[in-house]
């Protein structure tokens, strides 16, 4: 039985200029549910931007995003508790310091969905579980590695049950040997349904994991497709370009 | 020269035993009502209202742009009189306002170390990673949550060294509310010592009570710096 496409989120005509800098032009998007998005382009394309647009961590100066038919730059929106349905994982990581791997996941879950401590800790369990970090529940950010910072940080987000996660280049600030245990987390999530925007420089990833490709340059989506047609028959001179460069 | 030391300790010790009392009495409170201040106005320096945030640079940089000694003056000799003179043209007659000296004491203290502190903590809020505020706020929580629950925290840890120093710098600094009566280790000594011309004994045991009470302080300063630099 094929379930009916629900439409997760829709972006028209998005435009975003800091200053005079025109960074994301005329950009549109539609995701369904349970859809894996990644998105790959040159530095300085655009692509965190367009990301920070979606959970209005920046301001679009123009155009229309709505989420599950909801316009969200409406003024009257709680910015906030939309957030609270769209998961971020961060380059950074941003794992709160002063709280241990287990306090860092259930803060969330227990300030803003009013979960008991019991609950949360408890669902805190479970996902340390699955994404293998179970033994480090009390220890403190700082003596983890970059690999099981970022894997504590998905659990962080998972906390909030969102119903969708964005990645801004999750495992680009990692130690070549810990990149593998974060993506398979991430394919884990992507096998379970979960409905992701991952930007990335992992092309295995991406044309491994992803339903659907979008290549950025210079503010604007220069080529959109499936993975087989992004990297395996790319139209655009630029996406061959881009593409050559990984190619090794 | 002929050093009296047994009769100073005997008779300007258990005077200083009081002192050190009123020394901790004003230096625990002073210090408490400081960090309070300093954190209060290192918010409102931090947020988004202009005119709240200009007050407080107005304010920070007269308390930081005149000496502790001239604001004792001021809160226990000036206020009064100026509170007297209030209430007299608000028709409700005079009140005959007067705090005591150490509660004017404390005052001074918390006020000026107040505006010193609240520099600490907007540079310690300042230097948190904007990414821990983006991390907040991506989970949903608010601007005021991520500031109450993930910056200050931090920045305030963060300040633990700094504000061990003003600790220790508080403590010896009571010593200038002997200018306005309160009679602290300073004024003991002062009095003892010109009715009994033991110069050298008086502020000799005078010195060695304020190392008694800073050394510790220090070294207990620098166990907790140690401590937190571990979990971080
Ligand atoms: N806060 C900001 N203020 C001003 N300009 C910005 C800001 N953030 C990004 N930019 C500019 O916008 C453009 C797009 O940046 P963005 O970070 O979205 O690129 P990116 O594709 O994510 O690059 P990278 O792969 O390096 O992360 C760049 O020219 C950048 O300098
Ligand atoms: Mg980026």
């Amino acid at each position: 039985m094929i379930e009916p496409e629900e439409n997760m989120l829709s972006i028209t005509q998005l435009s975003k200029y800091y200053g005079k800098n025109h960074v994301l032009k005329d950009v549109n998007l539609s995701l369904n549910k349970g859809e894996v998005l990644c998105i790959i382009g040159p530095s300085g394309s655009g692509k965190s931007t367009f990301l920070r647009c979606i959970n209005l961590l920046e301001q679009p100066t123009s155009g229309a995003i709505s989420y599950r038919g909801k316009n969200i730059l409406d003024k009257s929106l709680n910015v906030s508790s939309y957030r609270q349905h769209v998961g971020m994982v961060f380059q950074g990581y941003y794992l709160f310091p002063f709280k241990n791997v287990i306090n860092n996941i259930t803060m969330a879950p227990m300030t803003l969905l009013k979960e008991n401590r019991e609950d949360a800790e408890k669902e805190a369990s479970q996902l340390l579980e699955k994404v293998g970090m179970a033994e480090k529940k009390l220890v403190y950010p700082a003596s983890l590695s970059g690999g099981q910072k970022q894997r504590v940080a998905i659990a962080r987000a998972l906390a909030m049950h969102p119903d969708l996660l964005l990645f801004d280049e999750p495992t680009s600030a990692l130690d070549p040997e810990l990149v593998g245990e974060v993506l398979k987390v991430m394919k884990k999530l992507a096998d379970e349904g979960m409905t992701m925007i991952v930007v990335t420089h992992e092309m295995g990833f991406a044309k491994e994991v992803a339903n659907r490709v979008i290549f950025m340059e210079g503010g604007y989506i220069v080529e959109e497709g499936s993975p087989k047609d992004i990297f395996q028959h790319p139209q655009n001179d630029r996406t061959k370009e881009f593409l050559a460069r990984f190619i090794n | 020269m002929d050093l009296k030391w047994k009769d100073a300790f005997v008779t300007l010790g258990p005077s200083l035993l009081q002192g050190v009392v009123v020394v901790l009495q004003a230096t625990f409170f002073g210090f408490i009502l400081a960090t309070i201040i300093g954190l209060l106005v290192a918010i409102c320096r931090l947020s988004k209202h202009k005119p709240l945030r200009a007050i407080f640079v107005v304010l920070v940089e007269i308390i930081r742009g005149t000496p502790l000694l001239v604001q004792l003056f001021y809160i226990y000799y000036v206020i009064p009189i100026l509170l007297d003179g209030l209430l007299k043209a608000l028709g409700s007659g005079s009140a005959n306002i007067q705090f005591s000296a150490l509660s004017a004491g404390i005052a001074g203290l918390a006020i000026n170390y107040g505006a010193y502190i609240s520099e600490v903590f907007r540079s310690a809020i300042l230097t948190i990673d904007t990414g821990q505020k983006e991390s907040g706020l991506a989970l949903g929580f608010t601007e005021q949550q991520v500031l109450r629950k993930i910056i200050i925290p931090q920045a305030l840890r963060n300040s633990i060294p700094v504000l061990g120093n003003y600790l220790v710098m508080m403590i010896k600094d009571t010593s200038l509310l002997a200018v306005i009566s309160v009679s602290e280790l300073l004024l003991r000594t002062q009095t003892y010592a010109s009715q009994t011309f033991e110069t050298v004994e008086s502020y000799t045991m005078l010195a060695v009570v304020y190392l008694i009470l800073s050394l510790p302080l220090s070294h207990l300063m620098k166990m907790i710096e140690n401590k937190f630099h571990i979990v971080r």
